[in-house]
């Protein structure tokens, strides 16, 4: 065997030798395929019907409704009842639970992630009084008509509307399975190999496969995170050719490809279906540990002789985990946007970032020493070229300790982020999970005294190789060890840290070089004997969560935190940012960033964003331009470079690459008022600020499998050119109304695809008629300095001269928003008059925030000149009208209708009427 | 429409004075003229009321002047605020040199112009700051006027000795390009004597030979004579000897390595781009004593250098694939041992660790690759044997703390920021270099091979030893003219040595010719000012490394006993005020590796600052006399007394 293994491995090293030549290399071999997964190949030989689990003893307990789940025959006294349990939410949410019973006293409490679901989630439970039966199925009431139904034998869910057709259903197919843990018997070999490692498994296959089935559904969305479409592809079904399964599983993948159901960094368990009828239900299943999803294919179950109500188009889907229990969730919608609301209702609304974190990031790996970070940030002003926050990655530290700098390239930090302070600049530095095995440093020998790092198999300290060489990682999942990392960020223990500083986790899948898949072995040991299988999809939460508690205790529970983190899972939207990994500086991960970006967006993760330039590779001035362009209306707005990469900061491509990336940056500042307002309405809402198409016009089949176009809120379409130079797209504008293009004014006709000239100058972006874009035209060298700044409106209006939208501002930075101290306006126009009304509660909380400033400008998309002079109320004063130009730009013309100077301030009520 | 239109304007007038007070965040100047250049004010201060936006787009009142509203696209009307985006802001700043910033600068809380005017709408106060910083920056102008006067005197003296020196390399080069003609007739006549002699001397043996084979008892006699024969000829050159055992191990090395290595490929390459130095060292292997240990020196280092060159670079890493680890024992043994591993499988058969996997994985995101771990150990290996042949570190030579304050570049990493020439940011990297504790530079006389010593070839460029030669070779010639059988031994013997011993003078004057005309190819400037640059290397000393900047030549990167080739000579760019080295040591997943050298005027030749922007494109500054230009000079006069003009304007 050894000699076997020996040469395996000269045949990796040989292999990795030949392969170091090519240019693209995913590992594709590093990684497990469903075959090699035994769980995964045992759950997918299953037939449909071959669970004969039957629910007895349905009853009301703790107003829950629970049964017994028994097979049939049962054979002996083998199997153990299961304990199913559904529970009623507010806003038409069903939860249902299977566990293993645990007064039979199992070998082991399965796993059930904690952390996820929020308190305030758990007091909109509605107490069930009573349950109706028919013998054959129980009922419970739901909302709005909505039912959910346990069918008995063989058990099925599903929640039907008041006309009694279907969303939602588990089990319908009859492929459930729970292998119940059991005792070692002689000759079980309970362990699995894959490649040189072995994972010791001590307690078995424990594993859940079960069928969901999505009706009146089209298309199915979401579960990212996965370098493919946004509609989700067929992975099994006649007509499909043979695919992996979409795979759940947080891995470090170098060198992704842009087209595969294969997992990266992060997974949400959760799934949103969308049809013709305009109607969107979803699924969310709480299990943290290695999940495979198929999406089957039409005529997939063509065998089976199982009838399912057909009228409806209907999507099914296959889940299967490697471990845990079922904690699943229903969400009836009927929205797609209520779809998110009611999931995020139950993850977690997404945190409020601080303004800075909605402007562009400057990164790279990495800005060697303070001259050149110096440099880097005094080349923006040189170039007028606004920014916000300038990263640094690895290399700042000293040896790849984090928390500390190098004393070399980093001897002054304090000073260092003082003076990019000064411009209103941030800067973010990057703090990994594995820990530097290493005797003089502090961090170390503390977690190695309090046992704060995973266990291996045996029980001792896990040691990985990762950045510093022979690492330990922290066990996050364990609140004390949460408590005691978040200390470490108060200034007083990150020496030379500022306020201005913020973070960065990458690496928290957990990547473990040597480990197996590049990740920790599953038979790790975290705190309360969990199986790191168990957890594995959480950890880079819990390191996340860590992280972000850090960064509000350093600024004693007043500051926003800002946490960029890798990995994430459900949940993962309350503690700050992610972004889409080491993706590669190629036209085709270009185009794959929009269905990744907007996936996430659909699992409540809104402030996302992809490398501009692409990672990895060299990007031809083109297509970082093109990147930027893009870039720019990414919720989150960050270039990043590899260290083998030339410098491509904006101004390395000459006067006029350097001209196009700085107009596409100037976009995202002008447009920032409306961004801060979209990430509000996601903080309240959970509705994404980039989202698909079909979310804004659910009844538009037409695009419900577009992802090269996408939706800023609900006023901006952006389109983008995601081949080299191209001299025309198509692009389908949605909607009964028309599209101004953003930069001309132009007007085009909703409902059809329009086939369009392409300039360099910018990607096709439209502001919706019947919407009001609230924007700052002035650019600073930062956000922070555009506080006081007056504003820019955009009235475009729509057939019937009305539009409407909205503007949010807060002091961008504390948490007084969240006790009033807010403005929150709605603009509306119409019967030629435009007022800005509160949006605000009137019964505000006890703090206040105040603005002094102005409209500047306001601008009438779709107004016919005439006009000369408009009347401000309650001022009772005239404010000019004239014909400007849409943007203030060189050469542009004046072509659109323009109030001058109504001096109205955004803080109060007003209205301007044309006269 | 024109009534309307100074209706309402007159009527927003009216409102806007009423509305003042809610209107603190976006603040018109009080100075209407606030922002304008002294040479522009003319365009504005019209009598007439309208003023045309200089594009023409458009026409704006007087009123509309800085009324924190943009009208023209091209900012004229806003010269003052921050209202257009591509506005410019024009500060006085009375006492200092005035400055044209952003408009977006305006009111936006920092304090950009050193008499504050461009912070008005009273967020923050801006202290008038412009004499004191005036006075700051004359003072530095004044000093690097200084160096400017100093370095042209020495400038002066560089491009004097110069065009001696290129005088006297083109007269040498003409002499011996005459001896060589002289010399090479010489030579083949010795040749063909020599010739001669051998086919006479061959048919000899073969007579011996047939002798020999019928009477075999005079087989040993023969022997004998044939064995005195060969003493005798190695005697004649001790030297040769000592050359041969010098380089023997070292050429053994060389045979090792490529068989370890398996792959030879890339030493053949360095030896073929150095085929030259080789030639012209190998040909002074067999003259006197003196000359053969110095060439000896040179073609050790040679040796070295090139073997270490040749292999990829140590690149300057601290990321996983560490160096600290790297010589450790096996069972932690680096991805790049792992590799020998694959070659050599008697070798470990430990397989691979935990740990070398973790290294493996990790090397993918960094630019550690196993090819080029591979030929770096081959090279450490020849390290650490041709050590003590490595000249010392030369910085110890002759440190000198002086920086440059006279610095012609703005920016570092790009071309573009000549347009910019803004003196505060030379001067912060002035500063930088000023700062920089870590940093010794040190410029020192080239020893990169033989063509720099000029002593090398003064024994045979001495017209007496031509002549004696001619004589000698006469003498012989007319000695062996006659034919003897059997041959002469002595005579044959003497012809031969004196064939051998021209013979290697040519080939040393020719290759002394070829570098001369390799020299004299080179472009050393309009007034050869770059001419000492030949024979001279710099070196600064940057943390960990040092950087060895030989113009003309190559340079590099030294840590340790590890050298990586940053570049060979290319050319001079951007009239004279870059040097550029490429096609240095290949970077993994990168280009090849180069080097830009940008020239600014100082007092000492002298290296500072080696920056490393983009990955594997380095960047360094070279102060140098030569780049202390007249024009340059007058320049900086000007601008001083523009500065001083203004001071005392102020003043008065």
């Amino acid at each position: 065997m050894r000699k076997g293994m020996l040469n395996a491995i000269f045949l990796f090293v040989f292999l990795l030798f030949l392969s170091s030549q090519t240019v693209l290399s995913w590992k594709k071999d590093e990684f497990r395929n469903c075959n090699q997964t035994p769980f995964c190949k045992r759950a997918r030989s299953r037939k449909p019907g071959a669970c004969s689990l039957i629910a007895h003893d349905v009853t009301i307990s703790d107003g829950d409704l629970t049964a017994k789940l028994l097979p049939k025959e049962p054979e002996g006294d083998q199997i153990k009842p299961l304990i199913l349990s559904l529970s009623i939410y507010q806003h038409g949410i069903l939860r249902l639970k299977i566990d293993e019973d645990p007064s039979l006293d199992p070998q082991k409490k399965r796993f059930q992630v904690p952390d996820v679901i929020i308190p305030e989630f758990e007091t909109t439970k509605l107490w069930l009084q009573r349950v109706t039966t028919d013998g054959a199925s129980s009922i419970v009431y739901l909302s709005d008509g909505y039912e959910a139904v346990l069918r008995h034998d063989p058990f099925e869910i599903y929640i039907r509307d008041g006309d009694r057709k279907r969303l939602v259903s588990l089990n319908s197919h009859g492929l459930f399975d729970f292998e119940q843990l059991r005792d070692k018997k002689e000759g079980d070999d309970f362990e699995e190999r894959f490649r040189s490692h072995t994972d010791t498994r001590p307690y078995g296959p424990q594993s859940i496969s079960f069928d969901v089935s999505f009706y009146g559904a089209d298309f199915v969305y979401g579960i990212p995170e996965h370098a493919t479409s946004l509609a989700l592809k067929p992975t099994r079904g006649p007509n499909v050719e043979e695919s992996e399964p979409y795979r759940l599983f947080n891995l470090d993948v170098f060198e992704y490809i842009h087209d595969s159901p294969f997992g990266l960094y992060g997974s949400i368990p959760f799934m949103i279906s969308h049809g013709k009828s305009g109607k969107s239900s979803g699924f969310f299943w709480l299990n943290a540990a290695e999940m495979e999803i198929d999406v089957l294919g039409d005529g997939w179950d063509a065998e089976a002789g199982i009838s399912l109500p057909t009228e409806q188009g209907r999507i099914d889907t296959f889940w299967m985990s490697e471990a845990g229990v079922v904690d699943t969730f229903f969400f009836v919608g009927p929205g797609p946007k209520d779809v998110v609301s009611q999931y995020t209702s139950v993850t977690g609304r997404p945190s409020m970032p601080q303004l800075f974190a909605t402007a562009y990031h400057q990164c790279r790996w990495n800005y060697r020493d303070e001259e050149d970070v110096e440099n880097v940030d005094s080349k923006f002003d040189e170039y007028d070229i606004p920014y916000d926050v300038l990263w640094l990655d690895i290399e700042h530290t000293d040896g790849k300790r984090y928390f500390t700098w190098d004393k070399v390239f980093f001897p002054h930090p304090e000073e260092m982020q003082r003076k990019l302070a000064a411009k209103g600049r941030h800067m973010v530095t990057i703090v990994d999970p594995h820990i530097k095995r290493d005797d003089s440093f502090q961090l170390h020998k503390e977690a190695t005294q309090k046992g704060y790092y995973v266990k291996d198999a045996t029980g001792k300290d896990f040691e990985g190789w990762c950045w510093p060489g022979s690492s330990s990682y922290l066990d996050m999942v364990n609140p004390e060890i949460r408590e005691w990392w978040a200390e470490k960020f108060l200034y007083e223990n990150y020496v030379g840290s500022t306020p201005s500083l913020y973070i960065w986790n990458d690496m928290n899948e957990p990547s473990v070089f040597n480990g197996p898949e590049v990740t920790m072995p599953r038979d790790a040991l975290h705190y309360g004997a969990i199986e790191h299988r168990e957890l594995h999809n959480a950890y880079g939460y819990y390191f996340h969560m860590g992280t972000a508690n850090g960064l509000l205790k350093r600024g004693d529970g007043k500051d926003r935190p800002f946490v960029l983190s890798r990995a994430m899972f459900a949940g993962s939207q309350r503690y700050g940012a992610v972004w889409t990994g080491d993706n590669s500086a190629d036209w085709d991960q270009l185009r794959v960033s929009v269905p990744m970006i907007l996936t996430l967006g659909l699992a409540g993760m809104s402030f996302s964003g992809a490398d501009v330039g692409g990672f990895f590779g060299n990007p031809e001035p083109e297509l970082l331009v093109r990147w930027y362009q893009l870039g720019a209306y990414y919720p989150f707005f960050r270039a990043h470079a590899h260290q083998d990469t030339k410098r491509r900061e904006p101004w390395l491509f000459g006067g006029r690459n350097t001209e196009l990336i700085r107009s596409a940056i100037h976009v995202r500042y002008m447009l920032l008022p409306y961004f801060y307002t979209l990430f509000r309405e996601a903080n309240i809402s959970g509705v994404p600020v980039a989202r698909p198409l079909w979310m804004e016009f659910p009844c538009e089949e037409a695009t419900f499998k577009n992802d090269e176009a996408f939706m800023v809120g609900n006023s901006l379409l952006v389109q983008g050119i995601y081949t080299e130079r191209a001299k025309h797209v198509s692009v389908y504008l949605p909607g009964k109304q028309s599209w101004y293009d953003l930069r001309s004014g132009t007007a085009y006709r909703g409902g059809m695809a329009h086939k369009l000239e392409v300039s360099e100058e910018s990607i096709p972006a439209f502001q919706r008629a019947g919407s009001i874009i609230p924007r700052k035209d002035r650019f600073r060298r930062s956000s922070t300095h555009m506080v006081n700044d007056p504003y820019t409106l955009v009235v475009a209006l729509n057939s019937s001269q009305a539009a409407e939208g909205e503007l949010y501002v807060d002091d961008g930075k504390s948490f007084e928003f969240e006790q009033g101290a807010y403005i929150h306006r709605r603009f509306v126009f119409s019967d030629g008059k435009l007022a800005s009304l509160n949006m605000a509660p009137t019964a505000l909380g006890k703090l206040q925030f105040s603005s002094e400033c102005i409209v500047e400008r306001i601008i009438l998309l779709g107004y016919t000149p005439g006009p000369k002079s408009a009347l401000i109320e309650p001022a009772n004063q005239k404010a000019e009208i004239e014909v400007g130009p849409l943007q203030l730009q060189r050469g542009r013309e004046a072509a659109v209708v323009t109030i001058r100077k109504p001096g109205v301030r955004i803080a109060d009520d007003w209205s301007i009427k044309i006269l | 429409m024109r009534l309307a239109l100074i209706y309402s304007y007159v009527l927003v007038l009216l409102l806007s004075s009423a509305v003042l007070f809610i209107r603190s965040a976006a603040v018109s100047p009080l100075y209407p003229y606030l922002g304008i250049s002294p040479q522009d004010e003319k365009y504005y201060k019209t009598t007439s009321d309208r003023i045309n936006c200089k594009d023409g787009s458009k026409i704006f009142t007087k009123a509309q002047l800085n009324d924190d509203y943009c009208d023209c696209p091209d900012a004229t009307d806003e010269p003052g605020t921050s209202a257009c985006p591509n506005g410019k802001f024009y500060c006085r700043n009375a006492g200092h040199t005035p400055l044209v910033i952003f408009s977006s600068r305006v009111n936006d809380g920092i304090c950009d112009c050193c008499d504050g005017s461009d912070e008005y709408d009273g967020n923050v106060k801006c202290p008038n700051a412009c004499w004191e910083a005036g006075k700051v920056a004359r003072d530095k102008l004044k000093n690097k006027i200084a160096v400017y006067q100093e370095g042209i005197a020495l400038r002066k003296q560089e491009v004097e000795k110069a065009k001696v020196a290129v005088v006297k390399d083109e007269a040498e080069l003409s002499k011996l390009q005459n001896e060589e003609k002289i010399l090479k007739g010489l030579v083949q006549q010795l040749k063909e004597s020599k010739e001669r002699i051998e086919k006479v001397e061959e048919k000899e043996r073969l007579q011996k030979e047939k002798e020999e084979k019928e009477r075999r008892e005079a087989v040993e006699a023969n022997i004998v004579k044939h064995e005195t024969n060969e003493e005798a000829k190695q005697e004649k050159s001790e030297v040769e000897k000592k050359v041969d055992s010098e380089n023997k191990p070292l050429e053994s090395n060389h045979d090792d390595k490529i068989g370890l290595l398996d792959d030879s490929s890339p030493n053949q390459d360095v030896s073929d781009a150095y085929d030259d130095d080789h030639q012209a060292a190998e040909a002074e292997q067999s003259i006197t004593s003196e000359n053969a240990e110095s060439s000896v020196y040179a073609v050790k280092e040679h040796t070295v250098e090139d073997m270490v060159n040749s292999v990829s670079p140590k690149i300057k890493d601290d990321s996983a694939l560490a160096s600290e680890s790297e010589h450790e024992s096996q069972s932690e043994a680096s991805p790049d041992q792992v590799t020998e591993v694959g070659n050599d499988v008697s070798k470990n058969t430990n397989g691979l660790s935990r740990e070398e996997l973790g290294r493996l994985i990790a090397s993918r995101w960094t630019r550690e690759n196993t090819e080029e771990q591979t030929d770096k150990d081959g090279a450490e290996v020849t390290d650490h044997e041709g050590q003590e042949e490595i000249p010392k570190d030369t910085n110890d030579e002759e440190y000198d703390g002086y920086a440059s304050d006279s610095d012609d570049d703005t920016g570092k990493y790009d071309d573009n920021t000549e347009n910019y020439d803004d003196d505060s940011m030379a001067d912060e990297i002035d500063e930088a270099i000023e700062e920089d504790q870590d940093d010794t530079s040190s410029s020192y006389k080239s020893d990169f091979d033989d063509e720099s010593d000029p002593s090398d070839t003064s024994t045979p460029s001495n017209p007496s030893w031509l002549e004696k030669i001619q004589q000698t070779v006469r003498n012989i010639l007319q000695a062996v003219s006659l034919f003897q059988t059997p041959v002469n031994v002595s005579d044959a013997d003497r012809v031969r040595k004196e064939y051998d011993e021209s013979s290697a003078k040519l080939s040393k004057i020719q290759s002394r010719i070829s570098s001369l005309k390799k020299k004299l190819k080179h472009d050393f400037g309009p007034e050869k000012e770059f001419y000492s640059f030949y024979d001279l290397c710099f070196e600064s000393k940057q943390n960990k490394y040092v950087y060895k900047v030989c113009p003309y030549k190559q340079a590099s990167q030294v840590e340790g006993h590890s050298t990586t080739r940053l570049g060979q000579w290319d050319k001079f760019e951007n009239s004279y005020r870059v040097m550029i080295f490429a096609n240095g040591d290949k970077c993994w997943n990168g280009p090849d590796r180069s080097l830009q050298v940008r020239l600014r005027c100082g007092l000492k030749n002298e290296v500072a600052d080696v920056d490393e922007p983009s990955r594997c494109e380095y960047m360094a500054l070279l102060s140098t006399p030569a780049l202390c230009l007249e024009e340059k000079l007058k320049e900086l006069q000007h601008k001083l007394d523009l500065m001083s003009k203004g001071q005392r304007h102020d003043e008065l």
